[in-house]
C-alpha cells in the first residue's frame, strides 16, 4: 500500500514538473506577435540613457495610452549579439538599435520606413538601396580632436585655425612649452590600448582616415576599402604622420596601457588640452566631480592641408522589425521626432537632435560647437561603421604598436595595409 | 491487475491517438506561426495523454520498462534539449553560411578548410598547446608544493589553506580586471618599466600564465591535500622507524601512494587550461602583435576558446566559429576519453 502511495506521489510530482516546464514554454510563445493595442518593445544600445528612455516611454503612455517597454543592452555585451539570441528564441523586439554594417544581416526582416512624416525633417535617416529607409536617427554624435577651449585660449591658440598639420603641430608645440603654466599633464590624451579601447582607435580614429575633410555623402575611401581592403597610400601616410604627432604629445602614462575612465577623467580635470574622443564624453564630463565647467569643442583631424570637417551623424539607428508590431512602432517613432519626445531626448538625455524642426538646444557641452559645424555644412559621415565587421579588432593593434614605438609611420602604413587586405581576403 | 481488461486496451489506444493528434496539431500551429493561444495547453494535454496511454498500454511483460522510461523521461528530455540537440545543431550550422540570424546555403566543408588557412587560428592552436603544457606543469608543481606546506605542522595552516584557495572563488573576469590594474599601475612602478606587461605579446602571455596559476593552484592544492592526508599513518610511521629522511619519505612513500591523485590533477589542469577563456578575455582580449607565417597577426595572446568566440561575435561569422568549435569539441572529447581510459587502468592496478 505504502509503495503504491509513493508511486502515485512520484507520478504526480513528475507530471507537475512536466506541466510546469511546458506551460512556461507555451506562455512565452503566445506572448509574441500581439495585436496593435499591446505594448511594443524597444531594445536600446545605450545603457547610459536608459533612465531617460524610461521616462520617454512613460510620457508616451501618458499622451497616447500605448505602452512601450525599454530594454537596455550595452557595456561588454553588444546589442547585436543579444539581438541574435532574441531572434533565435523568437523573442524579437519591435524596435531595435543597429549599426550600419549590421543592417545587411537583417535583410528581409526590416520594415521600410520611407514616406513617414519624420523623414521630411531630417537628412540623417539611413537609406539602403535594396531595403529602403530602414534606420530612424535618434541622435547625432560627433567626433574630432576634442579640445578644452579655456586652455587653448590661455595658451593663445585659436581652434578655428587648426586646419592643417603644420598648424596643429605648431599649436601642440606652443601648448607643450607652457604645460606647467597651464596646469597640464600632457597636450593630448590619446590612448591606443587595444584590448578595451580598440573601438576608439580601430573604429573612430581610423574613421578619420576614411572621412575627414570629405562631404557627408562622399564615400570615396570607404568604397575603396570595401573593394577588397584597398587603401590610399598617400592619404594613409599623412594620417600616419598625424597619429605620430598624437603619439609624441600624448600622456605617456595613458598612451599604451591607459583606460577610458582615465582618459576622460583626466580631460575633465583639465589635465589635457586635447582628447581623442567624441561628443559622447559630454555626459561623463558634466557629471565628473573635477569638471570646472570649461568650454569644449572639436578641432578637425587636419592630417592634410585644408581638412576642416569633423565627423558627425548618427552612429547607430533604430530599426523596425518587420514581423513585429510595425504600425505601432511607426507611430512611436513619429512621436519621437515630435516636440514632447524631443524635449526629453535633447534636454534630459543630452542627445543632439538629428531633426531640423527641433527647437531645443542640448545641455551637452559639445552640442553648441557640433551644431555650428552642422549648420556650416562642415560635417563628414560616419562611414567607418560600413567597414567589414570586426576590422577594428585587427587595426587597433597596429595603432598600439605605433604608440609603443615598435613601428614608425612607414611601418604603420605598411602593417595597416597588410592587416586590412588580409582581413578582407578572409 | 494481472488480467488485461478490454476496457484498458481501448483507454490506452484512445489516449495515445488523441494525444498524438493534439500534439501534432499544436506543433503544426506553432510552426505555421499561428496566433491561436490554445496551442500551448494543447501541446501539454497531448503530452499528458500520451503518457497516460503508455501507462495503460496493454502489456504485462513490458509494463515495468515503460514505467522506468516514463520516470527517466524528464531527465532525458532536459538533457536532449540542453546538450544533444545543440550539439547536432552546431554540427549542422558548421556546414552552412549561418551568420547568427539566418542561413542561405550549405557550404560543405568550406568553413573547415578556411579555418586551417587562417594563420591567426593556427597561432591560436599553437599558443593554446603551449599554454596547456606550461600550465599542466606549473599548476601541478605549485599546487603540490602548497599542499605539502599546508599538510606540514606549521602554525596557521588553516589560514594558509583558505588564502591559497581564495583566488579560485573569485570569478575569472574580476580576477582579470584586478590583475590588469596591477600590471598597468603597480608592476610598472615596482620594476620601473615604461609599459604594462600586457602591452607586449611575450610578456602578456607570461602574465596570463601567472594569473591562471595563481587562480587555479589553490584548487589543485586542495585535491593534493586530500590525497596526502589519505596516505595511511602506519606506512609513514614504519618508514620513519626505518630511518627514511624527508626527501625519501616524499619521493618513495608519499608520491607513489598518491599516484592516482596526480593523474586526476593532470587531466583536470589539462582540460581546464584548454578551455581557458575568462582570464584571457579580461586581461588582453587576445590582443598582441606578432609576425607569423609571413603575416602580421593582431591576436598574439588569443587562445582557442576566445578565438572561437571572437570569430563568431566580433567578426560576425557564426558558422566559421561553429566549425572551430567542432574541432575544439573533438580535441576535448579525445582528451576526456583518454583520461577515462587511463584512470580506469590505474584503478585496476591498485
Amino acid at each position: 500500500m505504502k509503495r503504491k502511495v509513493l508511486a502515485v506521489l512520484l507520478v504526480g510530482a513528475m507530471t507537475a514538473a512536466l506541466t510546469a516546464c511546458s506551460s512556461s514554454d507555451g506562455n512565452s510563445n503566445s506572448g509574441n506577435n500581439s495585436d496593435s493595442s499591446a505594448a511594443i518593445r524597444l531594445v536600446n544600445g545605450k545603457p547610459e540613457i536608459d533612465k531617460q528612455l524610461q521616462s520617454l516611454a512613460a510620457k508616451y503612455k501618458e499622451e497616447t495610452g500605448h505602452e512601450v517597454q525599454i530594454e537596455s543592452i550595452g557595456g561588454d555585451t553588444s546589442a547585436s549579439d543579444a539581438l541574435k539570441t532574441y531572434f533565435q528564441s523568437d523573442n524579437m523586439p519591435d524596435i531595435f538599435v543597429s549599426e550600419t554594417n549590421q543592417f545587411a544581416n537583417w535583410e528581409g526582416n526590416l520594415a521600410d520606413l520611407s514616406g513617414e512624416k519624420w523623414t521630411e525633417n531630417t537628412q540623417y535617416e539611413y537609406v539602403d538601396s535594396k531595403m529602403g529607409t530602414i534606420g530612424f536617427p535618434y541622435q547625432v554624435e560627433a567626433t574630432g580632436l576634442a579640445y578644452n577651449a579655456d586652455v587653448l585660449e590661455k595658451a593663445g591658440v585659436d581652434p578655428k585655425t587648426l586646419t592643417s598639420p603644420a598648424k596643429i603641430q605648431e599649436a601642440f608645440e606652443k601648448i607643450d612649452s607652457k604645460k606647467s603654466e597651464l596646469g597640464l599633464t600632457a597636450v593630448v590624451g590619446y590612448c591606443a590600448e587595444p584590448a578595451n579601447l580598440g573601438w576608439s582607435t580601430g573604429t573612430h580614429i581610423f574613421g578619420q582616415y576614411l572621412d575627414a575633410g570629405l562631404k557627408a555623402d562622399d564615400t570615396k575611401y570607404i568604397d575603396l576599402l570595401n573593394d577588397g581592403g584597398k587603401i590610399d597610400d598617400a592619404r594613409m601616410q599623412k594620417f600616419a604622420d598625424f597619429i605620430g604627432l598624437l603619439n609624441k604629445y600624448s600622456d605617456k602614462a595613458l598612451l599604451v596601457d591607459g583606460t577610458y575612465d582615465n582618459q576622460v577623467g583626466n580631460f575633465a580635470k583639465g589635465e589635457y588640452a586635447f582628447v581623442t574622443q567624441g561628443s559622447w564624453i559630454g555626459a561623463s564630463l558634466t557629471t565628473n566631480e573635477n569638471y570646472k565647467g570649461f568650454k569644449v569643442g572639436f578641432a578637425p583631424y587636419a592630417f592634410d592641408d585644408g581638412i576642416d570637417t569633423i565627423i558627425a551623424g548618427p552612429s547607430s539607428y533604430w530599426a523596425v522589425y518587420s514581423k513585429g508590431n510595425v504600425d505601432a512602432a511607426k507611430a512611436f517613432l513619429q512621436w519621437c521626432s515630435e516636440d514632447s519626445a524631443q524635449n526629453i531626448l535633447v534636454n534630459d538625455a543630452g542627445l543632439i537632435s538629428p531633426f531640423d524642426n527641433c527647437k531645443y538646444t542640448p545641455s551637452d557641452p559639445f552640442a553648441a560647437n557640433v551644431i555650428e559645424y552642422m549648420q556650416a555644412g562642415k560635417t563628414s559621415g560616419w562611414h567607418t561603421f560600413l567597414k567589414k565587421t570586426g576590422l577594428e579588432n585587427e587595426t587597433c593593434q597596429v595603432f598600439a604598436d605605433y604608440a609603443k614605438g615598435s613601428i614608425d609611420s612607414k611601418g604603420f602604413v605598411d602593417k595597416i595595409s597588410k592587416v586590412i587586405s588580409g582581413y578582407y581576403a578572409e | 491487475m494481472n488480467m488485461l481488461s478490454p476496457g484498458r486496451k481501448i483507454t490506452s489506444l484512445v489516449c495515445l491517438i488523441a494525444g498524438a493528434v493534439s500534439m501534432v496539431a499544436a506543433l503544426v500551429m506553432d510552426f505555421s506561426n499561428s496566433e491561436n493561444a490554445a496551442r500551448g495547453p494543447l501541446l501539454i494535454i497531448g503530452a499528458l495523454l500520451i503518457i497516460a496511454g503508455l501507462y495503460f498500454f496493454p502489456t504485462l511483460k513490458h509494463h515495468r520498462t515503460i514505467i522506468n522510461v516514463l520516470f527517466l523521461f524528464p531527465l532525458l528530455f532536459t538533457f536532449a534539449v540542453t546538450v544533444i540537440i545543440p550539439l547536432f545543431l552546431g554540427l549542422f550550422y558548421s556546414f552552412t553560411d549561418w551568420n547568427g540570424i539566418q542561413m542561405t546555403k550549405f557550404v560543405g566543408f568550406e568553413n573547415y578548410i578556411k579555418m586551417f588557412k587562417q594563420p591567426s587560428f593556427i597561432w591560436s592552436i599553437l599558443i593554446t598547446a603551449l599554454f596547456v603544457i606550461f600550465n599542466m606543469i606549473l599548476v601541478n608543481l605549485v599546487g603540490f608544493l602548497l599542499a605539502l606546506l599546508c599538510t606540514s605542522k606549521i602554525k596557521g595552516v588553516a589560514f594558509f589553506r583558505a588564502s591559497y584557495f581564495l583566488p579560485n572563488l573569485i570569478g575569472g573576469i574580476v580576477l582579470g580586471y584586478i590583475w590588469q590594474f596591477i600590471f598597468a599601475n603597480v608592476l610598472t612602478k615596482l620594476l620601473n618599466q615604461q609599459y604594462s606587461w600586457l602591452a607586449e605579446t611575450g610578456t602578456a602571455f607570461l602574465a596570463i600564465i601567472i594569473v591562471y596559476v595563481w587562480q587555479y593552484a589553490g584548487y589543485i592544492m586542495l585535491i593534493y591535500i586530500t590525497g596526502l592526508t589519505q596516505v595511511p599513518g602506519d606506512v609513514i610511521e614504519a618508514a620513519s622507524i626505518d630511518g627514511a629522511n624527508g626527501s625519501q619519505m616524499l619521493f618513495l612513500i608519499k608520491i607513489p601512494m598518491i599516484a592516482s591523485t596526480f593523474t586526476i590533477c593532470t587531466f583536470l589542469t589539462l582540460t581546464s587550461a584548454f578551455k581557458q577563456f575568462d582570464v584571457n578575455l579580461a586581461l588582453t582580449k587576445g590582443k598582441g602583435s606578432l609576425d607569423f607565417m609571413d603575416t602580421y597577426l593582431s591576436n598574439g595572446t588569443e587562445m582557442l576558446a576566445l578565438n572561437i568566440y571572437q570569430t563568431a561575435t566580433k567578426q560576425d561569422n557564426y558558422s566559421l566559429g561553429q566549425a572551430k568549435a567542432v574541432l575544439f569539441f573533438i580535441i576535448l572529447a579525445s582528451v576526456s576519453i583518454l583520461q577515462v581510459r587511463i584512470s580506469n587502468k590505474k584503478e585496476v592496478e591498485m
